[in-house]
């Protein structure tokens, strides 16, 4: 049985920098390498998946997050209910669909990674100071790039990190590791 | 600590990736005719070289996708990088 609980669930102010995990959302992973599971994706969600590094696409309630060149994790903006999140997770109808338009085609491959990823949601001006103290990457581009996807280290732990707006981002973190990061961001944000 | 410009993501921090060891090392055709030290010298031996080195890298706290590079093992100097599969632009 797929674990949908949140292992952390605060909001954490700080000066110009606030952050929380987000109630769980629906996440999709989704392989495939040729032109019609590309072409198929984007009939059923009517979004395409993006073909060029470190970008993304999507609409007010989907997101496609490139991973590699033949690798996209989908994510929902929809908050999900509480009380009818087993249901709505177990019973979703888009997975459903993509699972026997594309798996079953052998298109590619559709896998639910709902509860593989955490993912915090962090707000402010301060954002990138706090994760320029614990990661190897540049962000003088990407953080000026809306839509933008990276994913690199953070502390140590590998991140998926999706500049949604300015001063906006959402990070996925794995579920085993994200009250150590979430401990190591609480720290590190008290004392910028 | 150096650059390395993987060429799906673009350039990363070295931490970012994984070596892999000498690259184009090409796997026997009959491994069942092949003696025992022959089997080993393709499983075990390699050059390890001081000076540019052919090897393979693996991005794999990014794209987790493998890549060939063209190193100086002396200084870290990075010559060239390339897919796999791909011919190595320089001899």
């Amino acid at each position: 049985m797929l674990n949908y609980n949140l292992p952390i669930n605060v909001t954490k102010d700080y000066s110009e920098i606030n952050f929380s995990t987000v109630d769980p959302v629906l996440k999709i992973n989704l392989r495939g390498k040729n032109r019609e599971f590309i072409t198929k994706i984007g009939k059923i969600l009517s979004i395409i998946p993006p073909t060029d590094p470190n970008i993304s696409s999507g609409n007010e309630n989907l997101n496609i997050l490139w991973l590699s060149p033949d690798e996209w994790l989908l994510y929902s903006n929809d908050k999900i209910d509480p009380v009818n999140l087993h249901a709505y997770l177990n019973n979703d109808v888009l997975e459903e669909k993509l699972y026997n338009e594309i798996s079953l085609a052998k298109l590619g491959s559709i896998t639910n990674v709902s509860d593989h990823w955490v993912m915090i949601n962090l707000k402010g001006k301060n954002i990138f100071e706090l994760l320029t103290a614990g990661c190897p990457f540049n962000f003088n581009k990407f953080k000026n790039t809306k839509g933008a996807v990276t994913q690199t280290l953070l502390n140590h732990i590998d991140v998926i990190i999706h500049n949604k707006d300015i001063n906006d981002l959402n990070i996925f973190v794995r579920r085993s590791f994200s009250e150590h990061l979430f401990l190591w961001m609480n720290d590190t944000a008290a004392r910028i | 600590m150096f650059l390395i410009n993987c060429p799906y993501c673009g350039e990363r921090d070295q931490s970012e990736f994984s070596a892999g060891g000498e690259a184009h090392i090409v796997r026997p055709k009959q491994p069942t005719e092949l003696s025992d030290d022959q089997w080993a010298e393709f499983l075990f031996m390699r050059k390890n070289i001081k000076g540019v080195q052919f090897e393979r890298w693996n991005h794999i706290h990014g794209c987790r996708k493998w890549f060939n590079m063209v190193r100086d093992t002396s200084n870290d100097k990075i010559h060239t990088v390339y897919k796999m599969g791909e011919k190595p632009p320089i001899k």
